[in-house]
């Protein structure tokens, strides 16, 4: 019998199948470009090791899997699932493009998220974190370990090929991995705390740190806990990139509230910083970040303007191919469901001598507060 | 925005004795036109008898037996949607493009698959074939009851052929469904395609424009730059799939804007279109209203264009996501419009914990 600490970080763990099947779902249709090849094999490792989780059994493991993936998704969660996802990808490439490789990417709650391959392959001299709990990060490190492909982009040299059968093997198993430009970290975020070690975190390098639909879990002390924690780790310019969803207070925030009770999700921050100048406050008062921007999912996908049909954030030519994957008949509906998901940049100093990242800048933002 | 939203059922049921339901948001306005019987509505009393002549005694028992079990949200089985849709071709292929209606009569917007907040509609705007019913289109996909909803809709049609009219909207096409969903429901539920081939090929059936008493327009989307007056409507054939341009899709697919004139529409299919050509189609053809569906609004009804066009959505908390309340839109004898609005239905027998929650970006 689960615990209720059990029973609701399982419900959280599993937010972790959402977006992977959303991935995998935009992948299959051919939004992304180049394909992603490396969610199959986290589909893969997922089928295989699911089952040792907490809370799964062979039947219910494959069931779950079976459900999440079988369906389709509709093409307005494609579309948003796509927006998301190149939104964040195209700050991570821009961040390391200004400081040419010679910075640090923490992923908090990467779970199944396969960026870190992407961007180890295209550039192999940044230095890579992901945390997530002790679980999803050995369902990643079997996917990795299982696979040359995968060792290789992490220039993982060791020969070992562990054989994991039962829920014992899989609790036995140590979840961190570390190699010279990636590391995988097994820690509950709720736990981390002024004498928490991240291994081979490299305090002088300007650090992005990605929370995309993650911290929203946490509780707002915690969530304030995890933020100044990174600050105080790091000597050099500190920035943080924040992808969750918020309530606008309104009806569908409502209903969204209701429908993620009912899967046991509760968000902590969705109703109490509603909107995106709520955030903004939070972020600078309670978070101590600076140089913040602060975009709703629908303004980067040109939805706010029916009139205008294009956006800052991608380029005409790339908008029509999308456009040209699938009809997205719901233009209110879409409009809708975007408007209730932010993406927050925001940084921390803590010498007055460091400098902004402004890499972000020329992106049509909804919010900038430079103070 | 009324907070006080969810009315229990028995209260529902409670007010059907009264007919005044839930939340009314009254947009009452003085009838401009007297009524005049025309030589169209002459025409369609004689084709609707010549329809309902058609139905023997065994049709009515096996229709009335097939609407109880699809009120219990059960659906058909196989060979009885064969049955059903080879009637509901005999009543609607003797229907017009411009299919006329009379009043008084309650104009629906989409529904979307959502069975247990039609059957709320029906208590909230009474029971057909007491009340008179109008729909718009959108019967099928994004729901989890397209099969029923169709169903259910169709049989009321063969049923009592006069008292309600069955518009086609852009779901009710082959293409849309596979899509968005009645397709694999329809799979899910039969282990086959063939009742999606059934409703599909009935929908080129679908008339695709009502006008009310000669002076409300309805249709599921909006007008069309090829389309100046009804009567070029009347000319379309019409039974065909829903094509990818042109009049027939425009009217299935246009959308009001603030802007004037036609404009792209950001859907990709059909067009914008401003208040001047609004009020210029409703001069030309002597017309009080547009009445269409087709846009999610969240209070249920919207008017635009200085009300002369208005948008009704009857398929509450859409997709079980948006939280938006739905709308009927009553007009009675002297043209006196009232708009009912009403919220999802509780669900017996359909505890929530059993649905899928819908998707999310987590």
């Amino acid at each position: 019998m689960l615990s209720l600490k059990e029973r609701s970080d399982k419900l959280i763990q599993a937010t972790d199948l959402d977006a992977l099947s959303c991935r995998n779902s935009i992948n299959l249709k051919s939004y992304l470009i180049p394909n992603d090849d490396y969610i199959i094999d986290l589909i893969n490792s997922y089928h295989l090791y699911l089952q040792f989780c907490t809370g799964y059994s062979s039947i219910s493991s494959s069931r779950t899997l079976k459900s999440i993936f079988k369906s389709n998704k509709l093409p307005i969660i494609n579309r948003g699932s796509y927006l998301r996802t190149r939104a964040i990808d195209q700050v991570i490439e821009k961040f390391i493009n200004v400081y040419n490789q010679n910075c640090q990417i923490i992923s908090l709650g990467s779970g199944s998220d396969t960026r870190a391959f992407k961007f180890l392959t295209k550039y192999p001299n940044i230095l890579y974190h992901e945390i997530d709990f002790p679980e999803s990060v050995k369902i990643k490190k079997l996917a990795i370990l299982k696979n040359v492909k995968l060792r290789n982009i992490i220039d993982y040299q060791q020969e070992e090929s562990p054989n994991i059968s039962s829920k014992e093997d899989f609790q036995n198993f140590p979840s961190n991995l570390a190699t010279n430009n990636y590391n995988l970290h097994g820690i509950d975020l709720r736990t981390l705390n002024s004498s928490s070690k991240i291994s081979n975190f490299n305090s002088n390098l300007p650090t992005l740190i990605i929370s995309e639909c993650v911290l929203c879990y946490l509780s707002p002390e915690d969530y304030v806990k995890n933020i100044t924690f990174w600050e105080h780790l790091n000597n050099e310019l500190t920035c943080f990139l924040i992808y969750e969803p918020m309530s606008l207070n309104d009806r569908f925030g409502e209903t969204m509230t209701r429908n993620l009770l009912d899967r046991g999700l509760n968000l902590k921050l969705f109703n109490k910083y509603p909107n995106l100048e709520t955030r903004k406050d939070f972020l600078r008062n309670n978070c101590q970040l600076t140089n913040l921007k602060l975009t709703s999912l629908s303004n980067i996908g040109g939805y706010d303007d029916v009139h205008k049909q294009e956006t800052s954030w991608i380029d005409i030519k790339e908008m029509k191919r999308v456009n040209s994957l699938e009809f997205i008949d719901e233009i209110e509906e879409i409009r809708l469901l975007l408007k209730h998901y932010c993406i927050c940049y925001g940084e921390f100093k803590k010498f007055s001598e460091i400098k902004s990242f402004h890499g972000i800048n020329d992106w049509d933002w909804d919010i900038i507060d430079d103070n | 925005m009324d907070l006080d939203n969810d009315v229990p059922m028995e209260d529902v049921e409670e007010q059907e004795t009264h007919t005044s339901p839930t939340s009314i948001s009254s947009s009452i306005k003085p009838s401009n036109s007297s009524k005049t019987i025309t030589s169209q509505q002459q025409d369609s009393a004689t084709t609707s008898a010549k329809s309902s002549s058609q139905l023997d005694s065994s049709s009515i028992g096996l229709l009335d037996s097939w609407i109880e079990k699809l009120s219990k949200c059960e659906p058909l089985n196989e060979s009885d949607v064969k049955k059903l849709c080879d009637m509901a071709i005999e009543v609607l292929q003797f229907e017009e493009n411009v299919q006329p209606v009379q009043v008084p009569v309650t104009i629906c917007g989409d529904v979307h698959g959502q069975f247990h907040d039609l059957m709320e509609l029906f208590k909230i705007g009474g029971p057909c074939p007491d009340t008179n019913y109008l729909f718009m289109g959108d019967y099928v996909d994004r729901g989890y009851y397209s099969v029923e909803t169709v169903s259910y809709l169709v049989c009321m049609k063969v049923r009592f052929p006069n008292r309600i009219t069955i518009l086609r909207g852009n779901h009710e096409s082959r293409q849309i469904t596979q899509v968005y969903g009645f397709y694999d429901e329809c799979l899910r539920k039969y282990g086959s395609a063939t009742v999606w081939k059934l409703f599909t090929d009935l929908f080129d059936y679908f008339p695709i424009t009502a006008l009310v008493d000669n002076k409300i327009f309805c249709l599921h989307g909006g007008l069309s730059p090829m389309i100046e007056t009804i009567d070029q409507v009347r000319e379309l054939n019409r039974i065909q799939e829903v094509p990818h341009e042109g009049p027939m899709c425009d009217l299935l697919w246009s959308d009001p804007d603030d802007r004037g004139g036609w404009g792209i529409s950001p859907r990709g299919a059909g067009f914008t279109f401003g208040q001047d050509i609004s009020e210029q189609f409703n001069h030309t053809n002597d017309l009080s209203l547009i009445a269409r569906a087709h846009q999610l609004v969240m209070e249920g009804f919207s008017w635009s264009h200085q009300e002369s066009v208005v948008t009704i959505f009857s398929a509450p908390n859409y997709c079980y996501r948006c939280g938006n309340q739905a709308a009927i839109m009553e007009v009675d004898e002297q043209h006196n419009r009232q708009f009912l609005q009403y919220d999802p239905s509780v669900r017996p027998g359909e505890p929530t914990v059993t649905r899928k929650t819908p998707d999310y970006f987590l």
